[in-house]
Parts: structure tokens; sequence; C-alpha cells
């Protein structure tokens, strides 16, 4: 019987352990979900989303949470079931959402998505040349290069376009495919390292990571720029109006377009986003991305 | 006799050779620095508050989903097992052919990874607890269904006959007669499983299904390295803890001296912790009503052109090899490393190396892989082959320290070396099961292939990724139904070896040997 005991001690140590945190319960009460695809740190994101999350709360007086997300396809499967309201989405996947969806409302972008960038980046061991014509893209065959998340339009979809444009199909790279990094700070480690000669992502988080220094421009350089796309957005759910009173979409959108530098907590929120302000967007951008999606298979 | 059973064991070492030659000259001095900051973040692991919390908050969501998705597992486990076993049908008079279709149903969901069942189920329920729950109490329970109805039918039939002369029910045979004989496997195998369901849990984390593995995933995809050892530690300690209480609960003397006592607090005490486990995920949504979201389901003719455009026999292939490497290192490295290493410090070192190997999800162990190994389908092996390597060297060293040990004694006082001495005094008793078990695993990796497709962009895994994030049903459709054939291939394949290697030994190794995680 003893033993029993000492086992008995061990389960009560493990049922606190459990209920230590238990603080923090969710009410019933009717939230704007809010979530972003994981492009970026964690942190960035968390800190990110969480001011935002209390400026949106306060302005539109509705309780407003953030969640976290992993991984770009349950982003848009999530927002599909309808588990998530308002998604910081890519240009791809927010055009996969949206045509799963019908009847979301694509709600604005930030300057900056108007004209995104994504940067072909190589180790400057492979030797690989800057490129100044895109049919250049060639010498990249037989070499080792990654993208990002495989669904990601500025470390996939983009990229992808326009080595195919140039005649590089993922299986002319070395070892018959390329990679999948799974983000676009995975792709500056891993092309740091020399794992890949080349890689392809994001030219805002590239950026933003030279200027904090998270690259070292010796081992790294950029060799090539893609012309502009669109790119990122905010898409809305359709029921937002039944949820939330009428006229709340078209409340939401105001919000998040008035955002200004001048207000503290909106400068912050613009400055993590790395934008000036958010500026209206809509569908008929994104056809171009719905036709190389198409083509590239990303959307049937 | 050069090939004699301990010998045949180590063979699976030789899949070393081929990985070796290629990851040596793969290996780059690159990612020295990365690989640097993340062993010694191992030591200096974030204490931050906001990471603590996450990861808190992240351990319980883990340890909450894989508590209710194993008790599910081993209710329906239980249920299932009376149902296809033979003596259900000599009770209660159920014509035999029923049993057969019923076995044959449940090795379909057997034969797909919790982590193939958890990204389909997002699909259709969307992004709730219940997804991750029902994607591991679906293959759980029928894995447990066939190890427990192995188990019950493997008992003696005669005592069970004279309760049936004695002219009891049915109910009171399967309580007086069933029960008290199945309990302390149910305990061994059950606790066992609870820990499979853990790291389940996690690996579903890693791939946005929350808990601790999300938090894990975005650190270390973000390169925290700091904050991925909180994560590691967090999760270790988590998990020797529990093995700890399942340890002291599993010493089966014990349970069968006070089978109906040990029945009821178990069930007291896994009543109380799936009541917090429900609360902590927020009731589950259970008044919300699941929303089940149809997908529309592929024409034939999708079907048709997809699998022309599916590479399949590439794909196979891939990741056929994929597995057999991992295997060959998974099952090889333990016996010499037990041997290299056969003092008790040596032992306890590797013992602890292996806690860490089996708590990495594999994916994550890929993507450290990758910093310095330029990418192959060796690294994808590697990465598997790691964290089941972890699986193994436990289970071996269990067992072995279950036989007694005056064998190996012996043969140290005759003069034989500590390691040769480890070889033929105490491995040999256990090379067959060892050998046996091994098969089993394959069949296990072939299946984790799933997650780790993504490293190299091959095999099977890969493509139901690419399949998924494009939404291309028909393709995902296919590549879970070759799954699904490959391991019951795999099943059948292993099944028929072992029993041409079956003797009497086999049965004292792991209760229960054939399906594990």
């Amino acid at each position: 019987m003893k033993n029993l005991f000492k086992t008995r001690y061990f389960v009560l140590i493990f049922l606190l352990i459990l209920s230590i945190f238990e603080a923090n319960k969710i009410s019933a009460k009717d939230k704007l979900i809010i979530s972003a695809i994981p492009d970026q740190n964690p942190e960035h994101l968390n800190r990110m989303y969480k001011i935002l999350a209390s400026e949106l709360a306060d302005q539109l007086k509705v309780s407003v949470q953030y969640k976290p997300l992993t991984n770009y396809p349950a982003a848009v499967t999530a927002f599909r079931t309808k588990s998530l309201d308002l998604v910081w989405f890519g240009g791809l996947t927010g055009t996969q959402a949206r045509l799963q969806s019908p009847g979301s409302k694509v709600i604005a972008q930030r300057d900056i998505d108007e004209q995104f960038h994504s940067v072909f980046i190589a180790n400057k061991k492979s030797n690989l040349p800057i490129i100044n014509d895109p049919n250049d893209l060639k010498i990249l065959k037989g070499r080792r290069f990654t993208y990002g998340s495989e669904s990601s339009t500025s470390g996939r979809l983009m990229p992808q376009y326009y080595l195919q444009k140039a005649g590089v199909e993922n299986h002319h790279f070395k070892r018959g495919n390329a990679g999948f990094s799974g983000s676009h700070d995975s792709t500056i480690a891993l092309v740091q390292s020399g794992s890949y000669e080349a890689g392809a992502l994001n030219e805002q988080v590239w950026k933003q990571r030279l200027s904090e220094g998270k690259v070292n421009p010796k081992n790294v350089i950029v060799i090539w720029r893609t012309p502009s796309y669109v790119d990122y957005h905010w898409l809305s759910q359709p029921n937002l109006d039944e949820r939330f009173g009428k006229g709340f979409t078209a409340k939401l959108k105001d919000v998040l377009l008035s955002f200004n530098k001048s207000n503290p907590r909106q400068k912050e929120i613009l400055e993590l986003f790395g934008a000036e302000s958010f500026i209206p967007a809509y569908d008929y951008q994104y056809l171009d991305i719905e036709q190389i999606g198409r083509k590239i298979g990303k959307i049937r | 006799m050069i090939l004699n059973k301990p010998v045949l064991c180590i063979l699976p070492i030789l899949a070393i050779v081929p990985i070796a030659s290629n990851v040596f000259y793969d290996i780059h001095p690159g990612g020295i620095n990365l690989l640097y900051n993340f062993f010694s973040s191992a030591l200096n692991p974030s204490f931050e508050s906001d990471v603590l919390y996450a990861v808190f908050n992240g351990l319980q969501d883990t340890i909450s989903i894989a508590l209710i998705g194993w008790s599910v597992s081993l209710f329906f486990g239980i249920s299932l097992a009376l149902i296809t076993s033979d003596i259900f049908y000599i009770l209660f008079k159920v014509p035999y052919s029923i049993k057969k279709f019923l076995k044959i149903l449940l090795s379909i969901p057997r034969g797909i990874h919790e982590l193939v069942w958890g990204l389909l189920l997002l699909q259709i329920l969307g992004l709730t607890s219940w997804v991750a729950i029902l994607a591991l109490a679906i293959p759980y329970s029928c894995l447990n269904a066939r190890v427990f109805s192995d188990q019950i039918n493997a008992l003696d039939k005669a005592s069970l006959d004279s309760l049936i002369q004695i002219g009891s029910g049915p109910i009171q045979v399967i309580i007086t007669g069933l029960w008290p004989k199945i309990f302390p496997v149910l305990v061994s195998y059950g606790g066992y499983r609870l820990e499979c369901a853990i790291r389940g849990a996690t690996l579903l984390g890693v791939f946005g299904l929350g808990g601790i593995g999300t938090e894990l995933q975005l650190s270390t995809q973000s390169l925290q390295f700091r904050e991925v050892w909180t994560s590691i530690w967090v999760l270790v300690i988590s998990i020797f803890c529990l093995e700890k209480i399942i340890e002291r609960i599993k010493d089966i003397n014990k349970i069968q001296k006070n089978i109906k006592h040990f029945s009821v607090i178990g069930l007291i005490i896994i009543s109380i912790l799936l009541v917090i486990s429900v609360i902590r995920l927020g009731g589950l949504n259970i008044n919300t009503s699941i929303n089940i979201n149809s997908i529309t389901l592929p024409s034939v003719k999708s079907l048709l052109i997809a699998i022309n455009n599916i590479d399949l026999v590439k794909l196979i292939s891939q990741t056929l090899f994929i597995s057999l490497l991992a295997t060959g290192i998974a099952v090889g490295i333990p016996p010499i490393m037990s041997m290299l290493f056969p003092t008790s410090i040596g032992q306890d070192v590797i013992a602890k190396i292996y806690m860490i190997c089996r708590t990495l999800p594999s994916p994550l162990i890929a993507l450290l892989l990758l910093l310095f190994i330029y990418p192959s389908l060796s690294v994808a092996s590697l990465a598997i082959g790691i964290q089941n390597m972890g699986v193994l060297g436990r289970i071996l060293k269990e067992n072995i320290d279950r036989n007694d040990k005056f064998i190996a004694i012996a043969f140290e006082k005759s003069g034989a070396s500590k390691s040769s001495s480890w070889l033929y005094g105490k491995f040999c008793q256990q090379s067959n099961s060892y050998l046996a078990y091994s098969l089993y695993r394959f069949d296990i990796i072939l299946k984790e292939t799933a997650a780790i497709g993504v490293v190299g962009g091959a095999g099977l895994g890969w493509k139901l990724q690419e399949s998924l994030s494009s939404f291309a049903w028909e393709e995902v459709l296919i590549i879970v139904a070759t799954f699904i054939s490959l391991t019951m291939i795999g099943e059948s394949l292993s099944g028929s070896l072992e029993a041409s290697l079956n003797n009497k030994k086999m049965q004292s190794f792991n209760p229960t040997p054939n399906v594990s995680n």
C-alpha cells in the first residue's frame, strides 16, 4: 500500500502542474478571431498581433483574439471552416481562401503590398553571378535551390513563376527537386550556411534581417529581384455584419485604413508591419496571382 | 556460425554505410556557427516570462489533447479488442466471418499515421481541438484493439472454458476470467501508449494543430534556439516524469495482487484528468456542435488524371529508400552503442541522449541536420532514424535489464571484455526478438515518412504536403491510399518474417512488440 500512496503522490503533482496555469479561461462571448499566415518569427507576430488586437478591440468595441498558426494551408482551411474571422494572408493563400469561401472580402493591404518583390539570394561560395536579364535564371539549373513555405507567394509562387519563364523547372535543380525550407528565415539560414546555394524569399523580410544584422552580407548576396506583384492582404468572413452588427465590416475597414503614425500605438503597429499605412485593396488586383497559381498548380 | 543471431541483429547498421558515404561528402562547415549556437543554447534556454508562459500553456494543451485522445483510444481499443477476439465469438455465438471483416476494417485506419489523420480531419472539422484528439484516437484505437485482442487470444483457453462449463454468463466470464489477465498488459502497454500520444500530439502541433509542438516549430523556424531549448527541456522533463510514474505503476506483481483496487483507482484518476483536460481545452465547444465542412469529392475522371500526373513509382521508391535506411539506423545503432559503452555511466548517458532524440519531432531534427549537411534523401532517413533510435534504444535497454545478468557476469568472470560479455551475455538472449521487433519498426517508420518529406522535396510525404497545400483532393486521396497499401503490405510481410523468426523468447520481449510508435 505504501507504494500505492507514492504513486498517488506523483499523480497529484501531475494534476497540480496541469491546473496551475488554469486561469485564462475563454468566455463564451462572440469574439473577433484574427490570425495571420506564419511568415515571420513568432515573437514578432505575437507582439504585432497582440497590439493590433487591443487597438481593434478599443476602436470596434468587441473583444478580439489573436490565434497563432504555424502552417499556411492550415490558415486557409481554418478560414474556410470559419474558425478565423479576419486573416492576414499572402497573395496566394488569400486567393485560395477567397475562392474556397465565397463571399469573403478583401479588406485592405499595406502600402508596400501593391508593389511587392521577392529576392533571389545566393551563398558567395556558389559563385553565382548577379542576374540582370531574367532569362539568365537558367544558371540556377543543377544548383541546390530552396523555396520557403510551399504556399508562400513571395517565397515560392512568384519565384517559381519567373524560373519557369526562364525555362527552369523544379526537377532541373540538383537532386531532382527544389527544397522547401518552410519559412523565409529558414531560407536565409540554409543559404547562409551553404546547404543550399541559392534561395528565394520575401524582400521585406530580407531587408529587415539585413538591418537587424542577422544576415552576414559577406556570405549571402542578392542576385536578382523580381518585378513587382501584389501580395499580402486582409481577408474577412462574409458573416461579420450578422455577428457583430450592421456595417461592422465597413467599420473594420475604416479603422484599418485610418491607422497613421501620429498615434503612438498605431505607429507601433505600422512599424511592426513594415508599412507607412494600410490602403484599400480589391479582389481584382489578385487576378494575376490567381492565374499564376493555376499555372503552377497551387490553385485547382 | 559467422552469421549468428546477435551479429544478424547488428547487421542493420550496414545502413550506416550508404548514409555515411553520402553524408560524409555532404557535410560542410557553413552551418557550424548555427550548430554551435544550437548546442550552446541547450545550457542556456530562455527563461523570459513570455516564453515560459507560452511553453507551459502549450505543454498543457498537448498533454490535454494526448490524455483525451489516449483515454478514448483505450476505451475503444478494449471494446474493439473484445469483439475481434476469438473468445467473443464463442461466448456470444456470433458468426466467425464478422471477425475477419472487422479485422480488415480496423487495419485501414491503422495504416494512416496520426499526422495524416490530423491534416485530413483539419480539412473537415476546421481548427478545433477535436482534430488533434481524433487524429490520435482513431489510429490508436485500432492499434490498441489489435494488441489487446492478440493478448486475449494468447490466453489459456482452458481456464475460460472451465468458467463457461460451470455456467457463468458471458459478462461474468469477461469480468472474472479475462479482465484480471489482461489488466497488467493494459497498464504497461497503455502507459507506453500515453507516452506515444504525447509525442504524437507534439508532432501534430508542429504541423499547426496547437500545443507545445506549435511553439517548438515556430521558434525553430525562426532559429530562436534558446526558446527551442525551453520547449525541449520542458518536454523532456515531462516525458521523464511520465515514464517514472508508469514504471512505478507497471510493477506487475503488485498489480496482480490487487486488480480491483487498481482498476477502480485507475479509472478515477483517468476521469479526473479527463475532466481537467476537457475544461482546459475550453470545453471542446461541445455545445456549439461540430461543423462538418464538406469537401467536394473528386470525380473518377479527375482521379485518373491525377494518377497519371503523379509519378507514384518514384515517390514510392523514395519513401521506401528513406524508410529502409532510417530503420537501419534506428535498429543498428542501439546495440553498437551499448557494446561500445557497456559501463553503467555510459549506459546512463546514452539513455539520456535517447530520451532527447525521441522527444524531438523528426521535422525539427531534419531542419537542424540541414544546417550542415547538403539536402538529400539521406538527411531525411537520418532524421527519422535518429528519432526512432531513441525509441528502440529504450526498448532494448528495458528488455535487457529485465533479463537475468548471470550469463553476462559469467562471461566477464571468464575474462571476456565488457563489450563482448554484453554482446554474448545480454544481447544474445534478446537478439531474435529484437530483430522481429525491428521488422515492425520498419512499418512504423514508413508511416512516419509522412512528416518528413519536405526535407529534400522527396517521397510521398512531400507530395502529400504539396497536394494538401494545393487543395488537390484527388491527389491527396491517391497518396493516402498508397500509404495505406504500403503499410498493409509491410505488415503482412513483417508478419510472415516474424513467424519464421518466431520462438519462445520472442514473446517474452516487450509484451507487445508489434505495434508501437
